[in-house]
């Protein structure tokens, strides 16, 4: 119950905020697209039997064209590829945060051989140059889609882990961990009431991140022809695209298509971790809407506020009393 | 006097890992050779500049920091040989309050949350008794029951400090450790909380360790203190009989910086030279001489003793007791030249 | 005594998620020639709001200023642009921090960090700033200057930072330096060392200095005159001596009495009620008139004025103290 409350309470900042709103919007574009896919394209973007439609300009019946070797729809595929890429990317960044999170703590809250241990594997890690070992990986593991996510989620959950370990440090230390401590506290009420909870914020937007990160990488992946070969992704549509010669007989729309997905999957993701970073950090804000507020405000306000701090008995101008009292008393909230 | 904590030749030693793997490994000696007691219902004040090791004293009394040797009594057991769930009961009787009122309640908590944790660690669930008992213990410290709800940020450094006694008294503690507990307030809530502290002690028996570098906050509520400079206590009991005739030159000179707001342009000021050395290598003989205005050759490598110049009054000082008969280097009463300037 | 510094009705409000914070609020100030004036005040009280001020060190926007004149050393600065600002900053007015640490440069070594002053304000050559800088670190009392000139700031301790800092605010003997909170962070025995400095430095080089603190106690062992400020008003001014043998304002009283003394009666201690106001929610009237014993209604509904109580005195009450009871 209080869970929800506080995840509704969450969303809600998310929404008040210009940035977070956009993302939010978007992001659920995405996944209502993902799901209801069938229902969304018009063709069945598997299907290449369609001879006689091959290397169509975009028109009111193939919204985007077809493929030039294949003659899919390139819209249906568009479509389809928003399930690989979310998929891809949302599982492999929940799962970053849970492997992330869970040996964070774990190196920062039990410490000693633990944490030396992890943060020795973690400095190994970041020193292997990813893109080779991915190709390797792939190589030998097979490319089925579970396997790519396994990948990802291994390589990724460095960064993460090493950012909730000096965290954890922080919290591990502060003064009213050390009063549940003196009150009798076990390790693991102090873990799941004041360590756990302290993190979570760094976990959610953690996760948004690295989730567009993934898409990215997992286009990339697929575009060197990585990927599952038999899924519909935005990466291998590009790759397809480049290797049917898409370029060549000038069909710009089928390389448009996946790419505007792609960016646009990212920057909804990347839109809201930022956004979620901002309200949990609050100094990274700039000018903030506060000054904007403030200038929008009518400028006589301050000029008034301005003026109330006079000693006015000393420049020997009266004031009217209720006037006084009621500029005293008015704040910006007002 | 009936005791309700003793220390006995207690030390604390932190372990130093140098840069570089074959560099030497420093001791930090935070806390050398601590022996004292404290009566129930007194309160026992702990002076000293920053470094001097009473954070860690309090924390060794507390058992939040394990004594390198020595031993801790609280109410005659010694709490780091008990088995850890008698540990964990007999601890539930000292309870702390911190320096930092914003650090120390965990922003995600409400008032209810903060206060009521000790009881919900206990064990206890009833929730309508607990917000009674919370309730009550908002009261007493000067808030009332419409803060329930709030949380920290809606409150002034002072209130929230109000808030960290509140947590600290809910268990009924007979033992409570009091971190310099005003120092990061306003002067003016100063006053409010020692008043506070006060009132609270007298209404439920406590005893105090309040732990300060302000002298005059020390001598108007303590009634024992330790003065200590680098790990060790240069001075130490009544605080009555220290303040009214202290005998080491630190407590001396601490003493006289106190700056006071009582307007008086001739007032002598007795000013230390030099730092505060580093607790990685105490010097070996008295800690202070370094910066001692009165220190003699022997002062260097023979550590005085701590010895009982008058009833529960202890000095350890070279200067107050002569140096023991034996083995003492040549020239061993010289004053120190190079402090001489 | 023609005054180095005079600040006239200086008005800073800062928009905040909590409203308009009215930091400071027609501040006049004056600080004579040689004179070591001191700004107290609890936190939040705009004190320095008011010295940063001064130095035009408040960003703005977020903030907005207003004042009337800020003249120093017989011109008005209030007008004058970053550039000329800087030339003014360090080499005739300069400032001390609290905290050292993170007003020193950490990849620096103290030395270079004076040299630096040397070299931009008075256009000596390495080797003359350096010689300089050793002497100066010399004046302040670091032992072993010379070396001491070579160590980064982290190698120092606290009190020794603090000179250092010293050191470079007297290195071009500015006509006046600003103290904001210089030994609140040190230890007592520390502190009392780095103010006997701090003064001897001031007489001795014929600066002014604006001192800015919450510890009366600094204030009594060094200051000539003493501003007090409660929410953003001067609510007194008067000479340090007269301030602490006869306080006229109920704040200054209440202020002084809840410092502790080592002449005080056990257990108990005097205490001001309530607590400061929230800068964007004041009460009506006078700032301090729902802490104050001696309220009456007329305090409620109208801010009293500061007037002339004495000789180089001023007050901010309706009914001020007097050595001998109540007006």
């Amino acid at each position: 119950m209080k869970r929800i409350k506080g995840m509704s309470l969450f969303v809600g900042r998310l929404w008040s905020h210009k940035q977070g709103k956009i993302g939010l919007i978007m992001v659920s574009v995405l996944i209502l697209v993902a799901v209801f896919a069938p229902f969304i394209a018009p063709f069945n973007p598997y299907d290449v039997s369609e001879r006689t439609t091959k290397g169509l300009a975009p028109s009111a019946k193939h919204w985007l064209g077809t493929t030039i070797n294949t003659g899919q729809d390139i819209f249906s595929m568009l479509v389809y590829g928003t399930r690989v890429s979310l998929v891809v990317g949302v599982t492999s960044g929940v799962c970053i945060a849970i492997v992330g999170s869970i040996l964070g703590v774990m190196a920062g809250y039990i410490g000693g051989f633990v944490d030396t241990l992890l943060m020795r594997i973690v400095d190994i890690m970041l020193v292997i140059p990813t893109l080779p070992l991915v190709i390797v990986l792939t190589n030998v593991l097979g490319r089925d889609f579970w396997i790519i996510i396994l990948i990802f989620v291994a390589l990724g959950w460095t960064g993460l882990a090493r950012t909730i370990r000096s965290l954890v440090l922080v919290l591990k230390n502060s003064n009213y961990v050390k009063a549940a401590e003196l009150a009798g506290a076990s390790r693991w009420h102090i873990m799941i009431r004041h360590i756990l909870p302290g993190t979570s914020h760094l976990v959610i937007m953690s996760t948004a991140l690295s989730s567009a990160g993934i898409m990215v990488a997992e286009a990339g992946l697929s575009f060197l022809g990585l990927g599952d070969p038999t899924a519909i992704s935005w990466g291998k549509m590009l790759a397809d695209a480049q290797s049917g010669g898409a370029l060549l007989f000038g069909a710009w729309w089928w390389i448009l298509a996946p790419g505007l997905g792609i960016f646009l999957a990212v920057f909804s993701f990347m839109r809201l971790g930022i956004v979620m970073e901002e309200m949990a950090n609050p100094r990274m804000k700039q000018t903030s809407g506060v000054y904007k507020l403030f200038r929008s405000l009518d400028s006589s306000y301050v000029e008034d506020v301005l003026n109330s701090m006079d000693d006015y008995q000393q420049i020997g101008v009266g004031r009217p009393l209720e006037k006084g009292g009621a500029t005293h008393g008015t704040n910006l909230e007002a | 006097m009936r005791e309700i904590l003793r220390m006995n030749n207690v030390s604390v030693h932190f372990p130093v890992k140098g840069g570089l793997p074959f560099l030497k490994r420093g001791v930090i000696q935070a806390v050398s050779d601590v022996s004292l007691t404290i009566a129930h219902g007194e309160t026992y004040g702990i002076v000293g500049e920053s470094g001097c090791g009473k954070t860690t004293l309090a924390n060794a009394m507390i058992g939040m920091v394990k004594p390198t040797s020595g031993e801790v009594l609280f109410a005659g057991k010694d709490l780091l040989r008990l088995p850890k769930e008698e540990f964990k009961k007999a601890r539930q009787k000292m309870q702390m309050i911190f320096q930092d009122p914003f650090s120390s309640l965990n922003p995600r908590f409400n008032v209810y949350q903060i206060v009521s944790e000790p009881m919900f660690i206990r064990g206890e669930d009833d929730q309508e008794a607990m917000i009674a008992r919370v309730v009550e213990l908002l009261e007493l410290v000067g808030l009332s029951s419409e803060d329930l709800y709030r949380y920290p940020s809606d409150f002034s450094g002072g209130q929230r400090q109000r808030l960290g006694i509140a947590r600290a008294i809910s268990l009924n503690p007979s033992f409570l450790v009091c971190d310099e507990p005003v120092s990061a307030l306003d002067v003016s809530i100063h006053a409010q909380i020692l008043n506070l502290l006060v009132m609270i002690q007298e209404q439920m028996k406590l005893t105090y360790v309040f732990i300060s570098h302000n002298l005059a906050d020390v001598k108007n509520i303590c009634d024992r203190m330790a003065v200590m400079y680098l790990g060790k206590v240069m001075e130490s009991g009544s605080s009555d009989r220290i303040f009214k005739r202290p005998l080491h030159p630190y407590t001396q000179a601490l003493l006289a910086a106190v700056l006071d707001t009582t307007f008086d342009e001739k007032r002598e000021q007795i000013i230390l030279q030099g730092d505060i050395p580093s607790p990685i290598d105490p010097p070996l003989g008295c800690r202070f001489w370094q910066r001692c205005p009165q220190a003699m050759e022997g002062c260097k490598t023979i550590p005085p003793e701590h010895l009982e110049v008058e009833d529960d009054h202890v000095v350890a000082c070279h200067l107050v007791h002569g140096f023991p008969a034996v083995e003492l280097p040549d020239g061993y009463d010289r004053p120190v030249e190079s402090l001489k300037k | 005594m023609e005054p180095i510094l005079k600040l006239r009705n200086l008005k800073v409000v800062f928009p905040t998620n909590f409203g308009l914070i009215r930091a400071v609020e027609s501040v006049d100030l004056d600080i004579g020639d040689r004179e070591c004036v001191a700004l107290v005040g609890e936190s939040g009280c705009g004190k320095s709001v008011t010295s940063q001020s001064v130095m035009r060190l408040i960003e703005s926007p977020p903030a907005v200023t207003r004042v009337d004149a800020i003249e120093f050393a017989g011109r008005d600065i209030k007008d004058y642009g970053p550039k000329q600002m800087q030339e003014i900053r360090g080499k005739e007015m300069s400032m001390i921090f609290q905290d050292a640490m993170t007003s020193l440069n950490p990849v620096m070594t103290v030395g270079n960090q004076i040299d630096e002053m040397y070299r931009r304000h008075q256009g000596d050559s390495k080797k003359a700033a350096r010689q300089k800088t050793v002497r100066a670190l010399e004046l302040i009392g670091l032992p072993e200057p010379t070396a001491r000139a070579n160590s980064f700031p982290h190698e120092l301790s606290g009190g020794m930072r603090q000179r250092v800092l010293l050191a470079m605010a007297f290195a071009c003997m500015p006509k006046l330096i600003i103290a904001d909170e210089p030994t609140t962070a040190l230890d007592v025995t520390i502190q009392a060392q780095v103010l006997k400095t701090l003064r001897g430095m001031q007489r001795g080089c014929g600066t002014s200095l604006l001192l800015v603190t919450h510890d009366l106690s600094v204030v009594a062992s060094i200051a000539d005159t003493v501003y007090v400020m409660y929410s953003g008003k001067i609510v007194e001014k008067a000479p340090v001596k007269d301030l602490f043998t006869a306080p006229q304002h109920p704040y200054t009283v209440g202020l002084m009495a809840a410092v502790p003394r080592l002449t005080d009666e056990k257990r108990k201690f005097t205490q001001i009620p309530g607590a400061v106001p929230h800068p964007a929610r004041k009460p009506s009237g006078c700032y301090f008139h729902p802490r104050c014993d001696y309220a009456t209604a007329e305090c409620k509904k109208e801010m009293p004025p500061l007037v002339k109580s004495g000789a180089d005195r001023e007050v901010r009450c309706f009914h001020p103290l007097t050595a001998g009871g109540r007006q």
